[in-house]
């Protein structure tokens, strides 16, 4: 029996902590190389990561209908979201198809692939274990849902994920990973090892990091870019920062640095659009002059009601009058 | 209202969904509390670096450190009309990977246990951050503070996480990891009682993933067979702290067409646990701006009307809040720059309720 070498596992403090490793992991990672949004766009597989509250979703969803209205059959993809059916996939318009990614589902789907369906096959899935490991544990879970993605890339041009936030987005391909390198022999590392071939080579799948021009999520957007090209070091992200305030023309001579603010709250409503302005023109200056490639999408006046549409069909404009897609 | 909360609880805790700022409102809290005169400490397990930053420190660790000197010099060399803390602040970072070891030897019958446990590579996959394993070391790291009872008040600001419910649920995900029937599966797989249905979907499970894996899956129940009972008496133990009158909940979030459902499922979850829920905290809000004089300059049009548009949502979910009867705890105003210093948490502390 081959015993697998704890070597070959993430340490477990890169996996407990990745948070805080996450900024030291490639210092000599240059982010200056990372490539505009449209080299990457036309990839067929394209995996939207982010932090939590940027519009990962939003922006996903206006890229594949942009991507749909050029009349490739796209799949927007995304993860266990409860306010979505779970794991059919349905088209939005001819071209356009969204799957909500399940668990419990991909398992089925998988083992029904490996074992044949059977009424042994039926057994397994519906054995109270597998059916605990599939949709809790860590790891089988992630590897699951990957896998489904990594499958139906055959039935379509495209594939447009919206990515778990972060940090979860990237225990996903981890997770993988130390599958892929702990249990050898069975077909399982088989398809993980080719899964990770798949995602790291540049050909076939493409990332892009959804930011806001603010400190904090532009420093963890450059943190998370540094962790993705350690997992894939041919494959470096690109970035789109997402809810730039529109620009008022004639605003130049009245920008100051935010720094020099005697207080951080605003009076007035004109006051905090100068100030918030000049705090996005003062972060992305900071990027320019780094050499760091990104593309941008106003903000958008969000809508009263929680349907998404017209920030995905206003996104969607904006990408197209702006060349991305 | 907070300074209610901060006068009567002696811990609160922060939930909320990642992006919300709730890292910064749980810092703020601790400042106002420390100008109420309490010995305040924040335990925070998000990423290091943004509140140690914010507070000028290189790093903070997993004793509490003494801010209190620090934040009032900053205090009367900024704001001297604030007057001075009257009582103090401390931070702290829990440490999870050690609490976890010092937990896992705690709760297991002898070190060898604990340490083969640890080895087991699918037990490292299991409790990496996103099985509740974080939240759950945070409640021990907290259960520890309280019995040290140095503090008058601790907050608490949860690890970041997809959904407001998860700290509630983090203490239950764990445990599933022990549930009793799991572990008797995977301990006696070759025993009379299990079921011929089970022998099949492990052979199939052994045919799919290799021998090696089998042979970790056995070796962690095993593991985990011998700590059962230690951890769910902890777990008993760390509920009944929660429960008491003591704590408070609070579910930190930004204004959104969201917010009223999250509202609900988040008290309706405290509920159900038996928790308190002290309100909710509305971050980053925007209508504490004054209406600028009528807006002639036509290059304003089109950020005037995002500004509106946010405030718009604000005031529809402060009235949707009020409606169904939802306590707010805290308004908190977006500042104009990220926060930066001392002086910036201090106009956070300063203008709640504002």
């Amino acid at each position: 029996m081959q015993q697998p070498s704890s070597q070959f596992l993430e340490s477990p403090c890169s996996l407990w902590c990745s948070h805080h490793s996450m900024g030291d992991k490639n210092p000599s990672l240059s982010l200056s190389q990372t490539p505009p949004l449209t080299q990457v766009i036309h990839r067929k597989l394209l995996f939207i990561t982010g932090k939590g509250g940027v519009g990962k979703t939003a922006v996903s969803l206006a890229l594949a209908k942009t991507v749909s209205e050029q009349g490739l059959r796209v799949l927007w993809v995304t993860f266990e979201d409860p306010n979505r059916p779970a794991g059919e996939i349905k088209k939005l318009s001819p071209t356009l198809s969204e799957l909500n990614c399940d668990a419990g589902r991909a398992f089925e789907e998988y083992a029904g692939l490996k074992i044949g369906i059977s009424k042994l096959a039926h057994i397994f899935v519906g054995n109270k274990l597998m059916q605990y490991l599939s949709k809790a544990a860590p790891g089988i879970h992630e590897l699951v849902l990957l896998g489904k993605i990594w499958h139906e890339r055959q039935n379509y041009d495209r594939l447009i994920i919206d990515m778990p936030s972060t940090g979860y987005g990237l225990a996903m391909f981890q997770s993988t990973r130390n599958f892929a390198r702990l249990f050898r022999g069975g077909p399982i590392h088989k398809d993980a090892e080719a899964m990770l071939e798949t995602f790291g080579d540049p050909h076939e799948s493409g990332y892009v990091i959804v930011s806001l021009p603010e400190e904090t999520p532009l420093g963890e957007s450059l943190d998370l870019a540094r962790f993705l090209s350690e997992l894939f070091p041919k494959n470096l992200p690109a970035f789109i920062v997402n809810r730039m305030f529109p620009q008022v023309s004639g605003l130049e001579g009245k920008k100051r640095n935010p720094m020099s603010w005697p207080n951080p709250l605003a009076a007035d409503i004109t006051e905090y659009i100068t100030r918030r302005i000049s705090l996005e023109d003062h972060n992305m200056r900071l990027w320019r002059d780094d050499h760091i490639a990104f593309s941008s999408l106003d903000y958008i006046p969000p809508p009263l009601s929680e349907s998404l549409d017209p920030i995905v069909d206003s996104l969607a404009r904006q990408i197209k009058t702006r060349g991305y897609a | 209202m907070i300074d209610d909360l901060l006068k009567s609880r002696k811990i609160l805790i922060t939930c909320g969904t990642g992006g919300v700022g709730k890292t910064t409102l749980s810092a703020a809290l601790a400042f106002r509390a420390a100008m109420l005169g309490k010995k305040a400490v924040v335990v925070t397990i998000d990423p290091a670096k943004r509140l140690a930053g914010a507070l000028g420190l290189s790093h903070l660790g997993d004793e509490p450190t003494d801010l209190t000197q620090h934040v009032q010099e900053a205090l009367s060399e900024h704001h001297p009309e604030l007057g001075s803390l009257q009582g103090q602040v401390w931070a702290i970072m829990p440490d999870t990977r050690k609490t976890f070891e010092a937990f896992l030897h705690e709760i297991a019958p002898n070190p060898a246990t604990a340490e083969r446990i640890m080895r087991n590579p699918i037990f490292q996959i299991f409790t990496n951050e996103f099985s509740g394993t974080n939240e759950y070391m945070a409640l021990e790291r907290l259960n520890a503070l309280v019995q040290e009872n140095r503090f008058d008040i601790i907050i608490l600001d949860t690890p970041p996480s997809r959904n407001t419910l998860a700290f509630l649920k983090a203490p239950q995900l764990l445990a599933r990891l022990f549930e009793e029937r799991l572990i008797r599966w995977l301990v006696l797989p070759t025993n009379k009682l299990v079921s011929a249905g089970m022998r099949k979907a492990l052979g199939i499970l052994e045919k799919l993933t290799g021998a090696g894996f089998m042979t970790h899956l056995f070796d962690f129940a095993a593991g985990l067979f011998e700590v059962q009972v230690a951890f769910t008496a902890n777990l008993r133990g760390i509920t009944a702290t929660l429960k008491s009158t003591d704590v408070g909940f609070i579910m930190v979030t930004t204004p959104s067409p969201d917010t009223l459902q999250e509202g609900l499922r988040f008290i309706e979850q405290v509920k159900e646990h038996q928790f308190h829920f002290d309100g909710v905290a509305l971050n980053r809000g925007l209508t504490y701006l004054n209406a600028s004089p009528s807006n002639p300059d036509r290059n304003f049009d089109a950020a005037f009307e995002v500004v509106r548009a946010i405030q718009k949502r604000e005031k529809l979910v402060l009235e949707g809040l009020e409606k169904s009867k939802i306590q707010i705890c805290a308004k908190v105003p977006e500042l104009a720059r990220d926060v930066h210093s001392v002086e910036d948490l201090f106009h956070v502390a300063m203008a709640f309720n504002s």
